[in-house]
């Protein structure tokens, strides 16, 4: 599905967060967003996820406004650093209440527990897990309708390596589904390496680099991030 | 792709998650049932209470207690969507705003009439309300004025939530809106509770009484229309 942002400002009162980003990306790209911090990675993200709107400018997933198109956000999976989770809810609970906002049977809980080794913790509230099982518990959540595009926002914060492995595992899983395209925000950009295949890098709210990228090498990534944030245009 | 299911099937999966989410922590009700206790008990104290008083100044001891209690539990409503930005995951999903609005509306209005129903009989001890079936419209009066205050009180909890003085945005914001609300709803449990006097005429319904819970219904289901279309603006900003 076509990820498209045409001339979009966005400003919080004064602060401007976007200065008039063009993107189109088609279905099957997998973009890394990148950029220092208030570079407006996070807010291109939340554009496209529908949580807000441009102040000027469009963005459309596939041909539509996702804050208006309910149809179009259940094509959506949104994973972010914080786990959009209900902390008092069990494991099995959470993912019963998003997959009845997406219209879907329990069936599809406890294999989607399974999917992330959870199954033994259905029934445990989610508060108490760890930021590993959370991030576990999330994954499943974002991905329990199998949606064409996902937004991941800076998914491997403060998760050990082991963790942070596991997650981009289960993520590439599912990344690499024919017809998936995704989004990926993070200062962790050699992790990016393995599932992105274009990098988009903004400074000040502006694309200041836009390339496709076929490597799979973590520190060439990085070197090209860092050179496009620290060079002026 | 599954259907997107309708707003009110939403509307239910969401009160249903908030009413289970409350029936385990009872971090809403709790507060505001004490609430209400204590300033009954305050008010025993500080009046000489019984007899005239009942209908006297009884209705506007009530009505004050529900209002402010029911900030108590407006003040929660967002509060389990503001942990771990549980709001972006429904925003993100395909809820219509408004079903949003609406179970969190009614989910307020349910917890209300619960504190409501829990505090009446230490009212009547303090009040020396006598029982009879006379109450009975008492129940249409609680119902329409925790609507009321739900009404408007969601909406300013959804905008109040993003102010840092939220504690203090929210009641500056619900109270002077609620006051034509507030004044039907004393006047009516006023009528009601003269229904107790002695000698006074028996009717269950009295005349009088259909002005005020009509400007409650009418109150109600205006600022809940209103409330609900502009749920949209105020959540996503």
């Amino acid at each position: 599905m076509e990820l498209r942002a045409e001339s979009v400002h966005k400003r919080f009162g004064t602060a401007v967060a976007l200065a008039g980003v063009d993107l189109t990306a088609a279905a099957d790209t997998h973009l890394l967003l990148a950029g220092a911090n208030g570079a407006g990675k996070t807010t291109l993200l939340r554009l496209f996820a529908g949580l807000t709107g441009p102040t000027e400018g469009r963005v459309m997933i596939g041909g539509q406004d996702p804050r208006r198109s309910t149809a179009q956000r259940w094509r959506l999976g949104l994973l972010s650093h914080q786990t959009l989770l209900y902390d008092d809810l069990t494991a099995a609970e959470n993912l019963r209440f998003f997959g009845g906002l997406y219209g879907l049977g329990v069936e599809t809980v406890s294999s989607a527990l399974v999917a992330v080794d959870l199954a033994d913790h259905a029934e445990a509230k989610v508060g108490g897990f760890s930021r590993g099982m959370k991030q576990r518990l999330a994954l499943a959540r974002a991905t329990l309708h199998t949606p064409e595009v996902l937004l991941l926002d800076e998914p491997f914060t403060g998760l050990d390596r082991r963790s942070a492995r596991t997650l981009s595992t289960r993520l590439l899983e599912r990344t690499r589904q024919p017809g998936v395209s995704s989004v990926l925000v993070t200062h962790n950009v050699e992790e990016a390496a393995q599932f992105v295949n274009r990098v988009i890098i903004l400074r000040g709210g502006r694309v200041v680099c836009d390339e496709p990228w076929s490597a799979r090498d973590g520190a060439l990534l990085q070197a090209l991030c860092d050179h496009h944030q620290e060079v002026p245009r | 792709m599954s259907a997107v299911p309708s707003t009110w099937a939403h509307t239910r999966i969401l009160l249903r998650k908030d009413l289970v989410a409350e029936w385990r922590t009872k971090e809403r009700l709790s507060p505001m049932v004490f609430f209400v206790l204590l300033v009954l008990l305050v008010f025993n104290f500080g009046f000489e209470l019984g007899g005239a008083a009942l209908w006297e100044i009884g209705p506007g001891v009530l009505w004050t207690s529900f209002v402010f209690a029911s900030l108590f539990g407006l003040q929660r409503t967002f509060a389990a969507e503001g942990a771990n930005d549980c709001l972006d995951g429904l925003l993100a999903a395909p809820v219509e705003r408004g079903a949003l609005y609406l179970a969190k509306m009614l989910g307020n209005v349910l917890f209300l009439l619960g504190v409501e129903l829990l505090t009446l009989p230490m009212f009547g001890l303090f009040f020396n309300l006598t029982p009879g079936l006379y109450l009975l419209p008492l129940f249409v009066v609680f119902l329409l004025g925790s609507a009321s205050v739900a009404s408007i009180g969601t909406l300013f909890a959804a905008m109040a939530g993003h102010s840092r003085l939220r504690e203090f945005l929210l009641p500056l914001l619900v109270l002077p809106m609620l006051i034509p609300a507030l004044i039907s709803c004393v006047a009516a449990t006023g009528v009601i509770l003269e229904g107790g006097i002695p000698g006074r005429g028996t009717e269950l319904w009295p005349a009088e009484l259909t002005v005020h819970v009509g400007m409650l219904g009418l109150f109600a289901v205006v600022f809940t229309t209103l409330a609900w279309m502009l749920f949209d603006f105020v959540i996503e900003e």
